[in-house]
């Protein structure tokens, strides 16, 4: 038990907590708030990982981008940013069961895969780098990568049939 | 971790062998604890006493550019006064609007002030140097990926701003806030997408590594990128003339109309950190970083150890006088003018630039014979923006007197309108301005 | 230039990754026909953008197709292993292009409505509002829907042509998004429209959610998400298990609920039925092929070893999905709902192809998408021609009698019908005896039995519909039956024709696939 192995512990604890939190809070902009702690500590994570091109991605994708266009999409559209109890439905003991279900699942299901297995951080750091990371983009899946900028303008041209009306232009 | 990097198979080749007083990532992370601890307390000091520095300096500058004097009673030139107006701020009444979300109207705050100066842990201020028998580069710290680290900072950054304006339970800030989320998301993408050439030139992501490879040659010879840059960091800094999130006007005071107090002179202290952040990324990408100007640069003395911090404190404050100049001289622009220019110029302007710049070092690294291959091209290139040029404009006259961003032309050179008098027009003499009389 | 020397080092230890573009050319005709739509629609002034649309997206299918037929033959996996080119692949992309130009004709048929097509004037309008009002009666068209609609195809071309499990995922984006677009976009009935398209995408991407955990647990078991990779890890390890089998369900999951397979069928009615009737035809068709072309190859290449683990599932969910889709289809009073649901059940037709494990069952499958495919296409086709003041008439009682105010239309359509039936001399018939043989002889004679007691069942209400329509008596109100226009003719005359002679004169295309069928490992 060393120093990195009980922050990365304690990370993995807040990461849960506050994604427990994002689905329990009462007030939208709060759940996204603590959506910004939940993926900040998984990019520590990352970062004890010594995936430091992942964490730093992470932070300013993630965290920094995808959280504040829905902060935006939350306050410019007319959904309640104040607290409010119509966020939860009567579904509510049921949701928790099912994703209580699934994470007991899911987290026995990898304790008993990875429990003896063992990852030498010294020997595989830098594989969460900058250079491996574009190898692996543009070499090994290169593919899927140019194929996600064809997913990417499909979003767009949707996204401008579904919202720019044009009456009358041209 | 930075070690670990290093000595792993898969980290950069060693580079060309550059001089000793050169930083790279392999630098850091060997200093004793007290030489961290002195360069995070030298970067805080730095950035609050430029922040003073500069709150004076604005003040003078502008003034002096509008004809007036500007601040000059508290201490020699004034200089006394962002100490004086900081004692002030923090001692005024705090007022908390009944409306607000408290947790988040007092976190909002610190979240816009910490990564302000988070950012600046990467800024390499000087050479490497040799303090109390320690040889160290003036450098708090770096990562092989230290220019993300600091793109990192600066969208944290806009939380501070997003939630001050939502946490304050009011219609103004939260305008002023939506704004600014737009405005930093939007100017955040060019901004990001000017600094690929620098990487493409550089080969690495690296502060210290980048400056090492302007050596010889400044990136500023990148010209759009730099010009990219410094509109895109105008505008992700909320400076005038792209400052509609506080634009007085339509706003109020903007996101921190509700704050008072130490409170708000933390979203002051962080919009001027952001600011010198700013051009302290741009003097170290684009204007050589701590190097000597020129062919002072020949000197090793003058190009290496502490004569960087002098040098890098120069171009840093040139840019910042830049800013303000900036301030002093533009007005603001409307809300979709500045958005168009972020979307439809800037943004491809630097693909395309990206583009070229990609184009070019592919040839020059797999050895293309530039000067056969490229006249051609050029040719082509020159017979197609002669075409376009020239080709007969389709564009029908506007119908209904509007413009061409669709507000009502004004009819020029009418003078039943009371305008401004342009310069060198002729004028009715009874109503010329009369002589500014200096005070 | 103090970083040029260092430049050179890192491109000589970072080579260009190997791509053989002539493999996958007609994905290249297909997305390239898709951004030059996308260019048309930023530069071609509105009058020519639908004329202008069409002409391109049909260039690139056909010339999709053209490649698809250069490259018959071909066993190549290319991209770094990310593409596999065979038999399998090419038969399914050869398909989806055909489908994907009869569904084109069906999207770009401007006759029916006055001027505008199936497609919604202006999507940005709200329903019921002024500026709809004033645009719904006018020849405005939401052109874009070509390009999506491409991107959709060439989705659907690479789905069954990944050979690992990321771009499989991306590829199922690729399809999916532009067709949760084009489900909001039908002209008339727009909130039901809409709703359509809400729901399918909130499905969808719950669905795409089950897809990437499968892909991250079977990563974590077998290191590698190609699927040679993985079906190599199920040969050799015996650990880890629980990954596996975890993964391959919630990989299941996502490839199930786009075949549109018991129990994640429930979106196929609501969808099919608010989507413009065009874009339903093209999704019940092409998605359905891709997504069977997908699954044949995750089956039988990644866990072709471990098929006695995989099989009594698919068993249990290919009786599961016959049964619902033939006993809901008899409650249907709409014709629309009723097709999806018949697509549902034929799901569970196709999937006893899968079930076989052979290459009789891949041959089987091959060859029974392609004839459901035509078949399903023009019987959507039919629907649009059938219509009222408000549309398409797609209400059962309002068909009655209309074998006696337009046999020919009527006549079509029970043509189609018996086909889905599985009657003699159709190829639906042809399709049915290819799985249920295949089937019989892997030894999956119980699967069998139920799958032609279901299909009897569901014969009872394609029979039904063709009852009504000739031997009822017409309502007085009742829908007429518009003239189809040329680019509609064609889409329906291939369907029809494709469903006739694969009935009477199967045996090149069996053959074709019998040959097709061999997957490259």
């Amino acid at each position: 038990m060393t120093t990195k192995d009980v922050v990365f512990g304690a990370l993995g604890l807040l990461a849960c907590c506050s994604g427990v939190l994002v689905v329990t809070a009462r007030n939208v902009i709060h759940a996204a708030l603590w959506l910004v702690v939940t993926l900040g500590a998984l990019a520590a994570c990352y970062l004890l990982l010594t995936a430091d091109f992942v964490a730093w991605v992470q932070v300013l994708i993630y965290a920094g981008a995808i959280v504040v266009l829905l902060l935006f999409a939350a306050m410019l559209t007319r959904a309640p940013v104040g607290p409010g109890q119509d966020l939860d439905s009567g579904n509510r003991p049921a949701a928790a069961l099912v994703a209580g279900g699934v994470g007991v699942t899911l987290v026995t299901l990898l304790v008993q895969a990875f429990r003896s297995a063992y990852v030498d951080l010294d020997r595989v750091a830098g594989t969460g780098a900058g250079r491996p990371i574009g190898d692996a983009l543009f070499r090994s899946y290169v593919l899927p990568f140019e194929i996600a900028s064809v997913l990417l303008l499909a979003a767009l041209v949707g996204a401008i049939v579904l919202t720019r009306p044009e009456i009358g232009r041209r | 971790m930075n070690q670990l990097i290093s000595t792993s198979p898969l980290s950069l080749p060693s580079r060309a062998p550059v001089a000793a007083t050169e930083a790279t990532v392999s630098t850091f992370g060997h200093d004793p604890w007290w030489l961290i601890l002195g360069k995070v307390v030298a970067v805080f000091v730095f950035l609050v006493l430029i922040t003073l520095f500069l709150i004076w300096a604005e003040r003078r500058i502008v003034a002096r550019m509008q004809q007036r004097l500007g601040p000059n009673r508290t201490g020699p030139f004034g200089l006394g006064q962002g100490l004086a107006d900081g004692i002030k701020l923090a001692l005024k009444e705090e007022i908390i609007p009944a409306m607000a979300d408290k947790p988040v109207y007092f976190i909002a705050p610190i979240v816009a002030t910490i990564p302000a100066f988070l950012a600046f842990a990467v800024i390499p201020v000087g050479g490497v140097v040799s303090i109390f028998g320690h040889v160290t580069a003036l450098q708090v710290t770096d990562l092989p990926v230290a220019v993300l680290f600091i793109l990192a900072c600066s969208s944290f950054g806009v939380y501070g701003i997003v939630l001050g304006g939502w946490a304050s339970g009011s219609t103004y800030p939260l305008l002023g806030a939506l704004r600014s989320a737009a405005q930093v998301i939007s100017y955040e993408v060019s901004l990001a997408l000017a600094l690929v050439p620098i990487f493409l030139y550089a080969g690495s992501l690296s502060t210290s590594e980048i400056v090492a490879a302007q050596n010889r040659f400044w990136f500023v010879f990148l010209v759009p990128s730099f010009v990219i840059y410094m509109v895109s960091a105008v505008g992700e800094t909320n400076r005038a003339p792209f400052d509609l999130p506080e634009a007085e006007g339509e706003l109020v005071g903007g996101f921190h109309t509700e704050y008072s107090s130490l409170k708000f002179a933390l979203f002051f202290l962080a919009e001027y950190i952001n600011m010198t952040t700013v051009s302290a990324v741009a003097t170290t990408l684009f204007l050589g970083g701590w190097h000597a100007p020129f062919l002072l640069s020949r000197v090793p003395v003058l190009n290496s150890g502490w004569f960087g911090l002098v040098w890098f404190t120069l171009k840093l404050l040139t840019v910042l006088f830049g800013f303000i100049w900036l301030r002093g001289t533009l007005p603001r622009l409307r809300y979709d003018q500045f958005m168009r220019l972020g979307w439809k110029l800037l943004i491809p302007a630097s693909l395309v630039w990206l583009l070229l710049v990609a184009a070019m070092r592919t040839l020059v690294v797999e050895d293309v014979n530039l000067r056969r291959n490229l006249v051609p091209v050029g040719i082509v290139f020159v017979v197609l923006l002669l075409l376009v040029s020239f080709w007969p404009s389709s564009k029908k006259p506007d119908r209904d007197g509007e413009g061409e961003d669709g507000h009502p032309e004004i009819a020029v050179g009418n003078r039943a309108f009371p305008v401004p008098v342009l310069p060198g027009e002729q004028t009715d003499p009874t109503l010329a301005p009369r002589e500014v009389t200096r005070a | 230039m103090s970083t040029a020397q260092s430049l050179p080092a890192l491109a000589a230890d970072f080579p260009a990754p190997q791509i053989a573009y002539s493999a996958l050319s007609p994905m290249v005709a297909v997305f390239g026909a898709a951004l030059i739509g996308v260019l048309v629609e930023a530069f071609a002034p509105r009058r020519a953008r639908a004329g202008l649309q069409l002409a391109v997206a049909l260039l690139g299918l056909l010339g999709g197709l053209l490649a698809v037929g250069l490259l018959a033959g071909t066993r190549e996996v290319t991209a770094v292993g990310a593409v596999a080119v065979d038999g399998p692949a090419l038969f399914v992309q050869g398909t989806v292009l055909a489908l994907g130009v009869a569904a084109m004709l069906l999207l770009a048929e401007r006759s029916l409505e006055s001027g505008g097509g199936a497609i919604v004037a202006q999507a940005a309008t709200v329903p019921g509002s002024a500026d709809e009002r004033a645009l719904v009666g006018t020849d405005h068209l939401q052109t874009e829907v070509f390009p999506l609609a491409m991107l959709a195809i060439g989705g659907m071309l690479l789905f069954p042509a990944s050979n690992d499990l990321l771009l499989m995922f991306v590829a199922l984006e690729v399809l999916s998004l532009p067709l949760y677009l084009m489900c909001g976009l039908a002209r008339r009935r727009r909130l039901l429209s809409q709703e359509a398209a809400v729901k399918y995408f909130l499905l969808g991407a719950f669905s795409s959610a089950f897809f990437l955990y499968g892909l991250a647990l079977l990563y974590g078991y077998a290191g590698t998400v190609s699927l040679p990779g993985i079906a190599a890890a199920t040969q050799v390890t015996a650990s880890n298990d629980g990954l596996l089998y975890t993964g391959l369900g919630l990989l299941t999951v996502g490839l199930l609920f786009k075949i549109s397979a018991v129990p994640f069928h429930s979106w196929t009615p609501d969808v099919y039925q608010g989507a413009p009737t065009p874009v339903t035809a093209l999704m019940a068709t092409g998605t359905k092929v891709a997504a069977f072309g997908a699954l044949l190859r995750v089956y039988y290449v990644a866990f072709g070893a471990i098929r006695w683990d995989w099989r009594p599932l698919l068993w249990v969910i290919a009786i599961a999905t016959m049964a619902v889709g033939a006993l809901l289809a008899i409650t249907q009073r709409d014709v629309k709902r009723m097709l999806a649901y018949s697509s549902v059940a034929h799901a569970g037709f196709i999937l006893t192809g899968v079930v076989a494990a052979t290459r009789a069952g891949l041959a089987g499958s091959l060859f029974y998408l392609l004839a459901y495919g035509f078949t399903t296409l023009a019987a959507f086709g039919i629907l649009t021609l059938v219509r009222d003041a408000d549309g398409e008439a797609t209400d059962l009682s309002s068909w009655a009698g209309l074998g006696r105010r337009s046999p020919m239309v009527a006549g079509a359509f029970a043509i189609l019908l018996l086909a889905l039936a599985g009657i003699p001399l159709t190829s639906g018939f042809t399709g049915k005896f290819a799985v249920f043989s295949a089937a019989a002889d892997a030894g999956a004679a119980g699967l069998v039995v139920v799958a032609v007691v279901c299909s009897a069942i569901a014969a009872f209400f394609y029979v039904r519909v063709i009852v009504l329509m000739f031997f009822n008596e017409p309502a007085a109100d009742g829908p007429t039956v518009a003239i189809p226009g040329a680019f509609t003719s064609a889409a329906l005359a291939l369907g029809v024709a494709v469903t006739v002679v694969l009935g009477v004169f199967p045996s090149p295309l069996l053959k074709l696939a019998d040959q097709a069928a061999l997957f490259i490992r």
